[in-house]
């Protein structure tokens, strides 16, 4: 058949189906393209000219840095994790709702790479964010060297990581009430434990430790370390401490998916 | 693919589904030759789309053996989907994109290239009479718009099999008919049809064979003028009966051994032995004749209409 000559494998998994599901989002990313705009330029942009000079003014420099600079990497990677968690659960959960998921595996897909072509291009997202943000940040001033263009490896592993998550929790809500809990219980909470407006050392003691163990965190210091060009080991440990958690996720997300599409 | 020995492109043996203790589909066996209409009729939860969910391969059979196109669907799944286009219930239409992007990348991801999706897609339009629709919303469309892009979608890939769950539900009497007649033409045109309808008139009227499903278990099969013939003989009476006397002319039935489905104002009665039913003896009612139909057929297998709530 003419559509099963086309197909190209690797290690089991067809690459077309990826394609074709990347293809899908870009699509409506083309389609709705001022409205996205909002989201990858107008809210950023909105949060780190806010705060980072509205409260600036009230804060001396942080770590050594004015305060826009010091949040400039937690605002890129918490805006790639938001777009992330966006995506794989709001829109998950959508698509799984109105049949869109059904519709592609009657394509020759499976359940796993439908999980892995919307991590694909939620990877794709957050980086597009990240490169928005850290343009306007770069005309501010608040990256100003080239090691920072390094901030899109953190924004890759977000949306890799919070995309995986995503799909968990869309495979699990029931309805979109439970499902809003990814938002506001998970998100956000992992936002301000980031250590993305204020450093974790001045977080109280018992709380570092879970700060440094929340998800989000070892993205923000990789982050920084890239904006600052201050790289260490730890940000090594940071970034391989990011992939455990998308080895672990992916799996999951991947399973409930089935479950949750192949009865 | 490998050539066959007999015509049939899809073998169902003994094909058995359970949701932990509920048995969905329960050793069902049939065939589809190639070229023709199949239909599966059956009111819901007969089992009818746990059967063609499983034929599709979205739906893992707890038994039985199942072959598309000498594709063994429960090793091969997803090579089964390479030669089916498959309709499920829900149109699953992407409300995010318009109605032609929906062809395109549905196309794409089942294989074909861009260029050839994008010409597919016009032609599939065209065929299906939407070209004007193609850049439209979704949600702009009329139901019947909906589920014809949806079966136009499962054309993308110029499949030789087509399964479609219920092509017609929800849809208004003109909306049913063009479904219809654009069935009609792809049958003309060769494709073998595998569908599902609790309507017995879409199933007398597009179905070459058809297989009565109830409780997960097929119950006759043939053409419908044979089943008719066979199971609910030539005629059925109709009796109007008052309200008041409604019981007792129900238990006179029911005491004389016909089969007989009560809907309110009218009584429908058939007899098992394909005789018009003899009523002569019932007092008070008027009754009148008219020739049988799948509903009927239905009706005195499973002893309760096709649309009736259980």
């Amino acid at each position: 058949m003419m559509a099963a000559a086309t197909s190209t494998y690797i290690a089991g998994v067809r690459l077309r189906s990826i394609a074709g599901i990347w293809y899908r989002h870009a699509l409506v990313l083309r389609r709705n393209l001022l409205t996205s705009i909002s989201w990858y330029f107008v809210e950023p942009f909105v949060i780190l000219v806010a705060i980072g000079i509205g409260v600036g003014t009230l804060v001396d420099d942080v770590q050594g840095v004015p305060y826009a600079r010091f949040i400039t990497p937690g605002v890129i990677v918490g805006s790639a994790m938001f777009h992330a968690v966006f995506e794989c659960a709001w829109g998950g959960f959508m698509r799984i709702q109105k049949g869109v998921y059904e519709t592609t595996l009657t394509a020759p897909v499976s359940t796993r790479e439908v999980a892995m072509g919307d991590i694909c291009w939620t990877m794709t997202r957050t980086v597009v964010t990240a490169v928005c943000i850290g343009t306007v940040a770069a005309a501010f001033g608040w990256i100003d060297n080239v090691s920072g263009v390094g901030v899109l490896l953190p924004a890759a592993l977000v949306g890799m990581q919070f995309g995986a998550l995503g799909l968990i929790f869309a495979a699990l809500s029931p309805n979109v009430h439970i499902l809003s809990l990814t938002f506001t219980v998970v998100a956000s909470p992992l936002y301000f434990l980031s250590g993305a407006f204020f450093p974790i050392s001045s977080m109280p003691d018992w709380v570092e430790p879970l700060a440094w163990a929340a998800p989000l965190t070892p993205s923000v210091h990789l982050a920084r370390g890239f904006v600052t060009g201050d790289l260490a080991m730890s940000h090594l440990f940071a970034g391989l401490y990011v992939v455990a958690w998308i080895i672990v996720l992916f799996p999951i997300a991947a399973t409930l998916m089935h479950r949750r599409l192949v009865k | 693919m490998k050539t066959t020995s007999d015509d049939s492109v899809i073998r169902a043996t003994d094909l058995t589904k359970r949701f932990g203790e509920i048995v969905a589909v329960d050793g069902v066996s049939f065939q589809v030759k190639k070229g023709e209409t199949y239909g599966l009729l059956g009111p819901n939860g007969a089992g009818k789309t746990t059967t063609m969910r499983m034929i599709s391969g979205l739906s893992p059979l707890t038994a039985g053996k199942l072959t598309v196109a000498d594709i063994d669907v429960t090793s091969q799944a997803r090579e089964v989907r390479n030669v089916l286009g498959v309709v499920t219930q829900e149109d699953g239409l992407d409300t995010d994109l318009d109605a032609k992007s929906n062809l395109i990348v549905y196309g794409y991801t089942a294989g074909l290239s861009h260029a050839e999706a994008e010409k597919r897609a016009d032609a599939v339009l065209m065929f299906f009479d939407l070209t004007d629709k193609a850049h439209e919303e979704i949600d702009y469309l009329s139901g019947g718009m909906k589920r014809r892009l949806a079966i136009a979608r499962a054309f993308m890939t110029s499949p030789r099999v087509i399964v479609l769950d219920e092509p017609t539900t929800g849809l208004d009497p003109q909306g049913r008919n063009r479904v219809w007649q654009e069935l009609e033409t792809m049958k003309q045109g060769g494709v073998t049809i595998l569908m599902s309808t609790h309507y017995m008139d879409e199933a007398a009227a597009l179905c070459d064979r058809l297989a009565i499903m109830h409780h997960g278990r097929i119950l006759a099969e043939g053409t419908p003028d044979e089943l008719v013939t066979r199971h609910a003989g030539s005629e059925v009476a109709q009796v109007r009966v008052s309200n008041g006397a409604r019981r007792d002319v129900v238990d006179w039935i029911g005491n004389a051994g016909f089969d007989f489905r009560d809907a309110g104002a009218v009584i429908t009665v058939t007899s098992r032995n394909g005789a018009r039913p003899d009523l002569t003896g019932l007092a008070g009612v008027r009754v009148s004749y008219r020739p049988s139909n799948l509903e009927d057929v239905f009706l005195t297998m499973a002893g309760r209409g096709l649309t009736d709530d259980e």
